[in-house]
Parts: C-alpha cells; structure tokens; sequence
C-alpha cells in the first residue's frame, strides 16, 4: 500500500471519542464499547473533468488499542489497526501493514457477538484483489443506492477485527456521514459529496487477547 | 372566481329534484357489452371476472386528454412514474398489464413500461379493464389483467370538432366524423396536442415534464357484403416529438445538453367476420404494428448521443365462436405472431433480434342452471425463444337471487422474457462503467472478457445464467356485486396473485476496475392480496356518488423468509443494529396500502359539475437502511388527496363548453411525484357538426 507522509489535522479536530456501555466478560474484565464520531477517511477535495469525486488518495489510521486516530507517516508501523479510505477499510496485516491483523464481516447483532465463533475464518487484506472487510457495495459492510447516491451501513454486520499486535475487537460501523447522519434521498450532490466519508462507528476492544467480549 | 366556482358546486350538490327522467348511469348499470373478459360480446352483468367500464361520457366530463388521466381516477390503479407513465394493476407492476386498441396490442415498452401517454382518449367510445390473470384468451402481458380500449366506430353519420387550451399552454384539438352510406362505413379521427410541460423545481432549467407536440390519427372503414359477412380495415398513428433541456452542474460549471425524443407508433388491423348461421360465428383478423423511438443528445461540450429502438409486431388470428345451445358456447382461436426488435443497446442496431409464437385457445362458457355461468379456458404458447406457456382460467357467476350475486375466478397468468431481457448489450461509460447483458448474450461476452483477463471474479449468479423462463403468476378473484334495485349498486372483489420466476437484474460478475456486470435472473417470488370495492349511490335523479376502494399488501417470499429466519436488521435511533420485527416490513414498494376515490357528479338540463378526489396513502421509496428490502424505517413519500372538478354545459344540443380545475389543493411533491403539475385550468368548447343515427 501506499505510505502517507501528510497527516490531514481534519481528523483530529473532527474525531471524537465516548464510552457508551460497560459489559462484564467471562474474565470478569469490563471491556467497553466506544463510539468514535466523524472520523474523515480521505474527504472529497474535488472532481474529475468526468464528474467522478476524489480525495487526497490517503488512508486515515485509527488505533483500538490506543482509542486514538493514528498518523499516515505511522503508516508502515504497527501502531494502527485499521485504515479508512472513502468506503475501503484496511487492517493492519497482510499486505496492507506489517502487524498480525485479520478479520472477517461477522452476520448478526453487534450486542450478541458476546464470543467470536471458534470456527470463523480470519481473512488478511490481499490488495487489490481481496479484503478481509471485502471491498464493494452488498459485499461487505456498505450498500450504495446508486439512484440517490448514497452510501448506507448494512445493519446486522459486526467487523471482527484481529489487531496489529493480536488482541479481538469488534466493530460495528454507524455511518458515512457527518454528524452520523445521512443526507436525505432529495439532498443536492453537493451536500451528498461534502458530507460523506466521516465515519461513525462503535468498538469494542479486548485487551487481555480472548476472543470474549 | 374560482371560490365562486367551488360555491357553485357545492350549492347545487344540495339542491335535489324528483325528476321523472332517468339519467344514462342510473340505467347503464350492467347493461353495458363489454368484449374483453371474454373476447365475445357479454353484458357487463353476465360476466364472471372482475371488469370494470368507463364510459366515453365519464372521460368527457372528467375532462381527460390521455389514457392515464382517466384511468388515475379509477379503484385499484395507480400510475406510475419513470420510463412513461405505466399503471399498477392490483399491486402488480406496469410490465404485466397487457394494454390493447380495439382488442389489439400495442407494442414499444421502455424498462417494461407502456407510456400511456401515447395513447388520446379522443376518440375512446369505452375503457374495458379486467382484473386477474386473463393470460388463457391474451398470452403474454395480461398477468394483473388487460385494458383494452375501444375506439369509435361508424354507426351514424357525424361530424364533430372540439378545441381545448388550459396551463402550461397546453392545447388539444379534436376533429371526428363518421359516415355511413349504403355498404360503405367510415370513421376518421385526428388529433393534436401541445404542451410546453412543466416543471415544479423552481429555478430549474430542466422539466420535470419536457415540452411535448403528439399528433394521432386514426381511420377506421367497414364494408358490409351482406348482413352476416363484413369487413374492416383500421389503421392508427401516433407520432410524439419530446425537446428536453437537461442541466449538470459539475464543480460550479454548468453543462447543458439537449434532448429530441421521437417516438412513432403505427397500428394496422384488418378483420374479416362471417355469421353463417345463429350457431356459428367466425372471425379472422390480420395486425401489425410497429413501434419506433430515438433519442438524440446532443451537449454543448461532448459527442452527440444517440439512442435508437424499433420493434415490430406481426400477427394472425382466427376465431371461432359455436354457440351449441342456449346453454353452451365454444370459442376457439389460433394464432401466430413475429416479433423483431432493433436497438443500438443490443449487440449492433442492424442486428434483428426475432421471436415467434404459434398459439391456441379454446373456451367454454356453459350455464347449467339459470343462476349459474361456469367458464372453463385454456392458451398453449409455443415460443420460439424461451418455454412454452400453458395458461388456464376457471371463472363461475351465481345469481343468488335479482340484487345479489357472486363471481369467482383462478387463472394462470405469464409474461414473455422481453427482447431487453435477452439481447441487451449496454455498458454505462457515464456512471462507473457499469454494463447490462441480456441473457442470450451474457455468458458468452462475460466468457470472452474473462479470456482476455478483463473480468476480476465471478458472482455466484454468474452460474445460475441460463435459459429466462416465462414469469408466472396464479391469481384468484372472489367477489360480487350487490344491486337492490336502481339506486344503489355496491361490488367487491378480494385478489391474490402468486408471481412466480420474477425476472430481476442481478450482479453476476467484477470487471477488472471494479465496474459491475448485470444479467437477468428468473429469481424473485412475490405475492399481491387486497380488497377492491365500488359503491355508486343514485342522490336523486340528478345527483351521484361514487366511492371507491383498495386495500393492498404485497411482499417478496425471499424476504419474508430471510424475516421469519432472523436474518433481517435495521437500527434504532442510536444507528445501532437491531433485529427488524416482522410487523416493520412493508413489502414491495411504490405501492400504496390504502388508495381510495370518491366522486361526486351532478347533471341536469343538459349541464354538469363534478368533483373527484383521488387518496393515496404513503409509500415506501428508498431502503435507506440499507438492509436491502423495505420497512418502516425506510424513506417513504406522504400519502396525499389529489381533487380535480369540471363543470359544463351543452347549449343548443350542438355546442358544449366545459371548464375544469385538476389538482385543485395544488398539491406537490417534488422528490417522488415529479410528473404531478400544480393546479391547472382548461377550458373545451366542442362542437356538433352534423348528429345524424342511421335508420
């Protein structure tokens, strides 16, 4: 992948963090679910003679460990676990970074994955052909409603995430939209295309290497 | 002076007078002929399935230009939008409604849909729409049922010209006659219409609907050998000229491109009938039809775009009607049809794509007992291109007593792949690449493309590709009318319609890039159920009321199924995932649960005023939580009363002026009813040359 020296300051003003619920896991470790806000993964700076939209071209790093968005120049570390770029989402693994992350797009309640299933299968990111979060619309976690031009989180899909450093987390993306909210379906293109690529999502991270939450 | 108008109206809807004379609906109940439930003339009383009339009068004094201004006012149909304006019979969409001229086809659907709009009500004598499969006399299309439109016919001499202006300077002119001399009979018929079109956008360049120039004409000429042996030829154009000005705006810079939409319909029909005795009765009528459509773009920085289409439709047919007794009649037909279509959207405009269909019907209609008509019919379809279709129809008619009776119907219906379906060869170079292939021609380009390395992975579609089956729908109708004596006639009809093997886009493969690739799949099952009812209740002599009906649920089995599983999830007002409850779905969209009419019309001394208000409730537009069907957490339009009125008055029996208000609340929704105009004004004078009744 491509290494990013420019850190875009956007994410930091934009990104904020909350702790929403505390659950109890069968160490008796409370693990908490965090919701991360407006977290801007490569926004629209403009269009292409052909009309087609186009960011910096950079992926935004976040790290779970850390609960903290994580600099492109970090980009080749382990520091971070996963990467937003418009709708793709990377982990820090295989060929998209030198941790041991992997994952794989769980069907289901994000308050019911209490354990990851022993059998699942963690995918790594194999660009450009394969992501372990399959890249795509009705693929993976987004559909795109290609009438109204709009991106919407599929409900039901949990990412199950393999960190850099092998730790479990889940999460559960919210929306593609500023402020959490989707434009409507009459909204002019221009607010469509401002306003996407921000990133609402909840995780929950599990320090002590169980695949419990 | 509008206000006034409306006054006026309400005043005279209270105002009752005992009149000794009855007026034409109070008496035309059930006595109408109706042909198409049939394709033999029954009165409207003595059929077995649900059909429904309207009148030439009820067209004229509703004040209707096209065919979907009439029909929006009737029970149980909607019109839809996109592509023309289709109509959604029984919750069933526009493609599987069968639209005829004088018992003929008419051919030139875009995405399935028949623009009714191409259609002039001008010279309708009646509307006959039956309900339920009718696919056992019809073939192909007549899945939620058939319209057939019945033009006039020379049966006296006449002359008569009518001019109509209203908003958005829209103009309607009508000239007819109609001759009967000796063994000679003619009608023609011409009309024009013009409209600059509309837009409720402010400040848009672009119209929601373009400016429109259509000219028909048609002609219609008999010749009677003797009293039992006739002839007639008939012949109808249809030409519509569409200018549309479309505005993108890219990064601030406005790019404007111009549009011609041409479209041209020709219809022909000659018909031979011999009567050759009070038992045997037969008909051969030979049809062809072609349908042509361009559409040139031109933009004011980029190459010019052309889109062209012509399809063309040939058939013979011969029936045979055997009345045994008074008890039992046989009609028999068989028939042959070709159908060839041409488009640049196919592999190459000169390439014609061809199919032909030799079919059979045969009917029986026996009544055993006074009280009792069972029908009992069946089609074979034996397609050239796809598999054969065999359709059956059961239908049975109780008297129970002079005011009450009952009708109950099951039928098999089907509709034909579409040459769309099978040929299409189209890649979007605009919006992302994306490409649609017909089924004949997807695995061999997708094959061809993957054996130069340009496609990235197959869909698991992708190997369920294969021969498209006809779709399939079994519907039921149980109803029945009840009718004690001349003032009140109440109907009722419940329907549920089974669809079979629906024929939806689905992705089947990535090309290199990530551009999608989409063929047709016979993938889709989906059930529609509901109520219709219609209530008229004769005021007094002068004054009427109508009321009208449907409740409709519909809903895909797959999804029903992925719902009963726990499969399906939405999100609660945090944006977090929940499971969706059962009682959230809300079936297929763009069709409403509640639609209902009600009309109330005056008419005395040779003047009238009605007003007809039409309700829709809401409809769901947009999965906008993304879960891939639609409930009550998606976007849905509001639901909304629509009111039209006319008044009008005829004045020394040849001269008659009308004016009318539609859309009176001036109601608009400019996202999901873009083709609804605000409130107009028209005015029609029409004039009676010559009124002349043979004998």
């Amino acid at each position: 992948m491509k290494k990013g020296i420019i850190f875009i300051a956007l994410i930091i003003s934009l990104a904020s963090c909350s702790k929403d619920t505390a659950t109890v896991n069968s160490n008796n470790t409370p693990v908490s679910s965090v919701t991360v806000n407006n977290f801007a993964a490569d926004t629209i700076i403009g269009l292409t003679p052909q009309g087609i939209p186009f960011g910096a071209g950079k992926y935004s790093f976040y790290s779970l460990e850390t609960n903290k968005s994580v600099p492109s120049s970090d980009s080749a570390t382990t520091k971070w676990d996963l990467g937003f770029r418009g709708t793709s989402i990377i982990i820090n693994g295989g060929n998209s970074g030198p941790g041991m992350g992997s994952g794989f797009v769980f069907v289901g309640l994000y308050n019911n994955l209490s354990t990851i299933p022993a059998d699942s299968t963690f995918k790594v990111d194999n660009a450009p052909t394969s992501y372990a979060i399959t890249a795509g619309s009705n693929r993976g976690w987004f559909v795109y409603d290609a009438i109204n031009n709009l991106v919407n989180p599929i409900p039901g899909r949990v990412l199950v995430i393999r960190t850099a450093s092998g730790k479990y987390a889940k999460v559960e993306i919210l929306s593609y939209y500023k402020g959490g909210v989707t434009p409507p379906a009459s909204a002019s293109d221009a607010i469509k295309l401002n306003e996407q690529r921000y990133y609402t999502f909840r995780f929950t991270y599990q320090p002590n290497g169980t695949k419990n939450f | 002076m509008l206000k006034s108008c409306i006054l006026g109206l309400i005043l005279s809807f209270t105002y009752t007078t005992i009149d000794a004379q009855q007026s034409d609906t109070l008496s035309g109940i059930g006595n109408e002929v109706v042909v198409t439930a049939t394709k033999t003339e029954r009165r409207l009383s003595n059929v077995a399935v649900p059909v429904s009339i309207i009148s030439q009068k009820k067209i004229q004094q509703a004040g209707s230009l096209r065919l979907n201004d009439i029909l929006q006012e009737q029970t149980g149909i909607y019109l839809t939008s996109g592509f023309g304006t289709g109509v959604q019979m029984q919750g069933l969409s526009p493609d599987y409604t069968l639209i005829l001229i004088d018992g003929e086809p008419l051919v030139g659907r875009t995405a399935g849909v028949l623009d009714l709009n191409r259609i002039t009500v001008g010279n309708i004598k009646q509307i006959e729409i039956v309900k339920g499969p009718s696919s056992s006399l019809y073939g192909s299309e007549a899945m939620a049922g058939v319209i057939n439109i019945i033009t006039d016919k020379p049966n006296k001499t006449t002359l008569k010209a009518s001019a109509r202006y209203g908003s958005y300077n829209t103009s309607d002119l009508n000239l007819s006659g109609s001759i009967r001399k000796n063994k000679f009979a003619y009608q023609g018929f011409v009309n024009g219409y013009a409209t600059d079109g509309f837009s409720i956008r402010p400040n848009s360049v672009e119209r929601s609907i373009a400016p429109i120039k259509r000219f028909t004409m048609q002609h219609n000429l008999n010749y009677y050998f003797s009293p039992k042996t006739s002839a007639s030829f008939n012949f109808r154009m249809n030409e519509e000229k569409i200018i549309n000005i479309i505005a993108v705006t890219n990064n601030g810079a406005v790019t404007t491109s111009n549009g011609v939409e041409k479209n041209k319909d020709y219809n022909a029909t000659f018909q031979l009938a011999h009567r050759f005795n009070n038992h045997l009765k037969n008909t051969s009528r030979i049809y062809g039809t072609k349908f042509e459509s361009s559409q040139e773009l031109l933009t004011s920085n980029g190459s010019p775009y052309t889109d062209y289409f012509k399809q063309q439709f040939g058939r013979i047919e011969n029936q045979t009607d055997y009345t045994i007794n008074d008890l039992l009649e046989l009609n028999a037909g068989v028939g042959y049809t070709i159908e060839t279509a041409n488009s640049n959207r196919y592999d190459k405009t000169e390439s014609t794509k061809k199919n032909q269909i030799g079919y059979a019907f045969l009917q029986t209609e026996w009544r055993p007992i006074k009280q009792l008509t069972l029908i009992a019919g069946a089609r074979y379809d034996n397609n050239e291109l796809y598999a054969a279709a065999f359709s059956p129809k059961l239908a049975l008619q109780y008297k129970i007593n002079k005011s009450f009776q009952l009708k109950a119907s099951i039928g098999r219906g089907f509709k034909a792949p579409d040459f769309r379906q099978l040929y299409l060869n189209f890649t979007n170079a605009a919006a992302g690449g994306y490409s649609v292939f017909g089924t004949v021609e997807a695995q061999k380009i997708i094959n061809q493309l993957n054996s130069i390395g340009q496609i990235a992975s197959f869909e698991n579609d992708f190997y369920q590709l294969g021969e498209l089956k006809p779709e399939f729908s079994t519907g039921i109708n149980i109803g029945g009318s009840f009718k004690p004596g001349n003032k009140i006639h109440f109907t009722f009809n419940f329907f549920r319609n089974n669809i079979e093997n629906l024929i939806d886009s689905r992705l089947v493969a990535y090309r290199t890039g990530g551009s999608q690739i989409f063929s047709y799949l016979n993938v889709k099952n989906a059930f529609t159920q509901g109520i219709e009812t219609d209530f008229h209740y004769q005021l007094s002599n002068a004054f009427n009321v109508n009321a009208g009906y449907q409740l409709l649920i519909t809903g895909d089995k797959d999804e029903i199924n992925k719902i009963n599983d726990g499969k399906v999830f939405t999100r609660d007002a945090n944006g977090f995932s929940r499971l969706m409850e059962k009682s959230e779905y809300v079936g297929l969209p763009n069709r409403s649960k509640h639609m209902a009419n009600l009309k109330l019309q005056y008419e005395k001394n040779n003047a009238f005023a009605n007003i007809r208000l039409i309700y829709r409730s809401k409809w769901a537009v947009t999965d906008t939580d993304g879960n891939g069907l639609f409930n009550t957490n998606d976007a849905f339009a509001k639901g909304f009363v629509q009111v039209n009125t006319a008044i009008g008055k005829t004045i020394a029996q040849q001269f008659n002026l009308q004016i009318g208000v539609n859309n009176l609340l001036d109601y608009a929704d400019v996202s999901n009813l873009p083709n609804m105009p605000g409130r107009n004004f028209y005015t029609t004078i029409t004039y009676q040359f010559v009124q002349k009744t043979k004998k």
